[in-house]
């Protein structure tokens, strides 16, 4: 999955493990941001008694480079309270929850938010005691959802939005078909590990078609994240790329008491973050994972190896026969790989286009905010012939996984090795899946779709 | 056993590391004893800790102990308490 239990120990965390991050213009208020982190992955809709939550004991950020360095200019941090409404019931609910303040409503959280610039190293609190929605229990317990989603969205001083709550996830994967050997269900025929086909269809599967996640979305003013407080137009500008990755904390000291309860103390320590999708999932090695998700972008360049010459391309011409014999054949550092994920595309490769923050290597979202957004988005983002989609930043409908298995199939090679000719494969490779549209809301803030209901999932 | 028998050890089986929780008082009266005051510590003392503090013996032949306390942390280096402390847990 995009990230979703990506390494071993943050697998064993999920709600501290960042599972996809998301950041584009906003289509219907072009002069934002919205930025969109999401945790707990693959929640299963009936989760109860004990419905899903944000960790009270975990430091969810947002993080801006607008300077080119791969470290945080700017910071939006979250943090969660949680309050229990009746202490003699076992029952998140006991009765229908019709308003964010119903007294139904057993355990709620309230959050905080926080703003840091780290080149002043002011904090400034920006809300606190924010409301999340409730978990999507069922028609009986939330009968209204929508409602009490949009009750839900906040707001704030100085033309912020924010909402943190239970929603679909909007990524899509045939997970299980891919981490069995590599299969990707269109092609399974041409796999060098054959099974009987009569009867096994080739329709991608969609391993999250069913789950829910926790997001946490804002949307904040264009000019309040630059490094020169500007609304960029110029697309070739310096100043219209933003650095953009999600991150978690956990303490570094916690104790059990041995009662039931827990103390934490001592600073932070990030126990799992998120920029390009995929990029520790499928890109660093098992024994780094979790070393990936405690460092800062800053130091990726120890990671650079992995994406110079990727597994996964090694593997595509061994799984697959005869197919990929021009990837085969490719022995050179993958630069389109190492610009795209670390660097950022510079100008001259991609016709008005640009999204590169330099020469330190980084594993960041890059969002030249100078794109507009387009009203007709192609899936395929820039692949695709459509500049505000990924690479640069990332939309909620953009087939991440397609985009990034032709990218490591050589498709993109010839962007800076001319020479190189794709194999026919390259352009046609995907695992299948489709983004299904009730996942993804086009018109309104956070964008990312209303959770499955626990009393109708898995239907 | 005397002052840190009272506190709660949990050893880790790793390069000979412990690492130490301690309620306020009890992590109080270990940075005391790493920063070398001596005498019990004052009532004023004691309320001034509100939050809990952990201790980490990160090397224990440098002496290095963590102090872990609301959300920062403070490296001392005292082989005395170090020995104090490893003693205890035998």
């Amino acid at each position: 999955m995009s990230s979703h239990r990506e390494a071993p120990s943050i697998a064993k965390d999920p709600v501290a493990d960042s599972t996809d991050a998301y950041a584009f213009v906003t289509p219907n208020s072009p002069g934002t941001v919205t930025i969109i982190a999401n945790y707990l992955p693959a929640e299963l809709p009936a989760g109860g008694p004990n419905f899903y939550e944000f960790g009270d004991d975990v430091l969810y950020e947002i993080n801006i480079d607008n300077d080119r360095d791969g470290l945080a200019e700017i910071t939006y941090q979250f943090t969660f309270t949680n309050a229990i409404t009746n202490t003699t019931t076992f029952l998140y609910n006991t009765g229908p929850i019709l308003s964010l303040d119903s007294p139904n409503w057993n355990r709620r959280q309230t959050y905080t938010v926080t703003r840091v610039d780290h080149r002043t190293g002011a904090s400034s609190l920006v809300a606190s005691g924010l409301t999340c929605p409730p978990c999507f229990v069922g028609r009986r317990s939330t009968p209204d959802y929508d409602s009490l989603a949009a009750a839900a969205v906040h707001s704030l001083p100085g033309g912020v939005q924010v909402f943190a709550g239970q929603r679909a996830d909007a990524f899509f994967v045939d997970l299980g078909s891919i981490f069995d050997l590599g299969a990707l269900r269109p092609f399974q025929s041409a796999h060098a590990v054959p099974i009987p086909l009569p009867g096994i269809s080739n329709e991608g599967v969609d391993t999250l078609r069913h789950s829910n996640v926790h997001t946490i979305a804002i949307q904040v003013p264009i000019g309040s994240l630059t490094s020169d407080g500007t609304v960029p137009s110029d697309p070739m500008s310096a100043v219209s790329v933003l650095g953009i990755w999600t991150a978690a904390s956990r303490q570094k000291g916690s104790v059990l008491d041995g009662q039931g309860g827990h103390t934490e103390a001592g600073p932070w320590v990030q126990v799992s973050r998120l920029g390009n999708p995929l990029f520790n999932e499928v890109i660093v090695a098992m024994d780094h994972k979790d070393h990936w998700n405690a460092v800062t972008p800053d130091q990726d360049s120890q990671f650079a190896q992995y994406v110079a010459q990727p597994e996964l391309a090694k593997l595509l011409p061994v799984l697959y026969p005869n197919v990929f014999p021009n990837l085969k054949a490719y022995t050179k550092d993958r630069a389109d790989l190492l610009a795209i994920l670390l660097t950022g595309i510079p100008a001259g490769i991609v016709p008005g286009f640009q999204n590169s923050t330099g020469s330190v290597q980084a594993d960041m979202l890059r969002l030249n905010v100078a794109i507009p957004p387009t009203s007709n988005p192609n899936r395929l983002g820039l692949v695709g012939g459509d500049a505000a989609g990924f690479p640069n930043g990332r939309r909620l409908m953009d087939d991440v996984v397609t985009i990034e298995l032709r990218a490591i199939a050589g498709l993109t090679i010839p962007l800076v090795d001319p020479s190189f000719t794709p194999d026919a494969a390259a352009s046609a490779i995907e695992d299948g899946t489709f983004n299904p549209t009730e996942r993804i809301q086009l018109d309104a803030f956070p964008f990312i779709g209303p959770p499955h209901s626990g009393y109708r999932v898995p239907a | 056993m005397g002052e840190v028998s009272r506190r709660a050890f949990l050893a880790s089986g790793s390069a000979g590391a412990v690492a130490i929780a301690g309620v306020a008082s009890g992590g109080l009266g270990a940075i005391g004893l790493v920063a070398g005051e001596e005498g019990e510590l004052t009532p004023a003392e004691i309320d001034a800790v509100a939050a809990p503090m952990m201790l980490h013996v990160r090397d224990a032949a440098a002496g290095e102990v963590e102090i872990l306390f609301e959300d920062q942390s403070l490296v001392v280096t005292d082989k005395t308490l170090v020995a104090k402390v490893l003693r205890a847990t035998r």
